[in-house]
């Protein structure tokens, strides 16, 4: 459903758990879409989206607005780069075929309670595979 | 079925993984885990930057076998499940599973050891909502977790912030630290009139934000003291798997108290 459908009820930010604490505001984002055109890619705000799609599951209109605001983040990435810690992030994904890779005392509890090591970060030919996928993709936002 | 343990069970709580191969044993269902499985990818944050490569990553991990695959992590059921969907491949998430295809008389015969405790339901949003695409439970009031709870004897009490996101999806932890701190210190907030004995939850990333997130709320003089665990952890010492086997190591706030009670069992 297009943001046009929206009927400003405030059912989204009202539900928005990162709208009480910091300036994003679903339900303005997008009476201003509609008012003045103004883009969510716009909006470095729409960071502070924990994504838990509370908006998006209680839209009277099914406006999938989450969803939303996920796409506009990637036209922002592509202007402005991602922000924070994302960057490293993704250099890990990169280079580890893992967002979240492990360090030795990791593998150490692994061995301790007997478990296998098999994340593609520990072999070479899935983490290869993996590299390429990024670099294809994301090769130019990672750090 | 094959285990996908993603990055935050395989690097962070392995615990979580001993405890499901135990249960799993059990309960007389074979798993074994996905070799050479990458991470998911993390839906939120790979979408944030690349559709395509989200897609392409998680269909080379669901590719790697026929079986149904097996997460116990929201993030990581959620990237499965939607591209599994669109290639006809078989996705569960661990929770759902044990509450619908074991079901919880079953586990309930199973349990040696009743855990007398009192403990707060977290879901993690991604378990349950967009409850279009999810299809496991209620988008309002989810009730597998409850369940589950009770079905090792224990109480799952009702708690204020009981519905709240824990803070730490959707990259925010990474891109706006001080903003999941502040999401998780509201939830915590909550959580600390229940008086409960611990959080129970069904995700990792979840699990991380509340264990490694009240540390740093500690270096503020925050201090809560709410250990968190996951179900599986859990069920897995009701089931009779020894305490010091479900990865205590790797938290970092496990009260004496509620180990002794996990240790000891209904008195």
């Amino acid at each position: 459903m297009s943001l046009n459908s929206c009927i400003q009820c405030g059912t989204c930010i009202a539900s928005c758990p990162s709208g009480r604490i910091t300036a994003l505001n679903t339900r303005r984002i997008i009476a201003e879409f509609i008012s003045s055109g103004k883009k969510v890619e716009e909006r470095d705000e729409i960071w502070f989206c924990v994504t838990c799609y509370a908006c998006q599951e209680r839209c009277p209109r099914g406006i999938e607005i989450t969803d939303t605001l996920i796409e506009a983040r990637r036209t922002l990435v592509r202007n402005k780069g991602l922000p924070g810690r994302l960057g490293y992030a993704f250099t890990f994904l990169m280079n580890h075929a893992a967002l979240v890779p492990a360090r030795e005392e990791h593998v150490e509890l692994r061995r301790k309670l007997g478990l296998p090591i098999y994340h593609a970060q520990f072999d070479e030919k899935a983490k290869e595979e993996v590299r390429r996928i990024v670099e294809k993709h994301a090769g130019s936002v990672v750090r | 079925m094959k285990f996908f343990p993603g990055c935050m069970i395989h690097n962070r709580y392995p615990g979580i993984e001993k405890s499901i191969y135990y249960v799993f044993s059990v309960l007389g269902i074979e798993i074994s885990p996905l070799e050479g499985s990458s991470c998911c990818p993390a839906p939120s944050i790979t979408k944030s930057v690349s559709e395509e490569m989200w897609r392409e990553i998680a269909e080379r991990n669901l590719n790697l076998s026929d079986e149904t695959i097996m997460t116990a992590c929201n993030g990581c059921f959620t990237t499965l499940l939607e591209v599994g969907s669109e290639i006809g491949k078989d996705v569960r998430h661990f929770a759902e599973f044990l509450y619908r295809d074991v079901g919880i008389e079953e586990i309930r015969k199973k349990v040696s050891k009743k855990l007398n405790l009192r403990l707060a339901a977290h879901y993690g949003c991604h378990f349950f909502r967009p409850a279009e695409k999810k299809g496991v439970d209620s988008a309002e009031r989810p009730k597998i977790l409850d369940e589950l709870i009770k079905a090792i004897g224990a109480e799952s009490v009702n708690y204020r912030t009981k519905n709240m996101c824990c803070g730490g999806g959707g990259g925010v932890r990474a891109a706006a630290t001080e903003v999941a701190r502040e999401l998780l210190e509201m939830k915590l907030e909550g959580l600390k009139e229940a008086e409960v004995d611990a959080i129970v939850v069904i995700c990792p990333l979840c699990l991380f934000q509340f264990d490694t997130g009240q540390k740093e709320l500690e270096k503020e003089g925050k201090v809560f003291g709410i250990p968190a665990i996951h179900y599986a952890q859990l069920l897995a010492i009701a089931m009779g798997m020894d305490v010091d086997e479900v990865g205590f190591e790797a938290h970092e706030i496990v009260t004496q108290e509620l180990y002794e009670k996990l240790l000891v069992g209904e008195s």
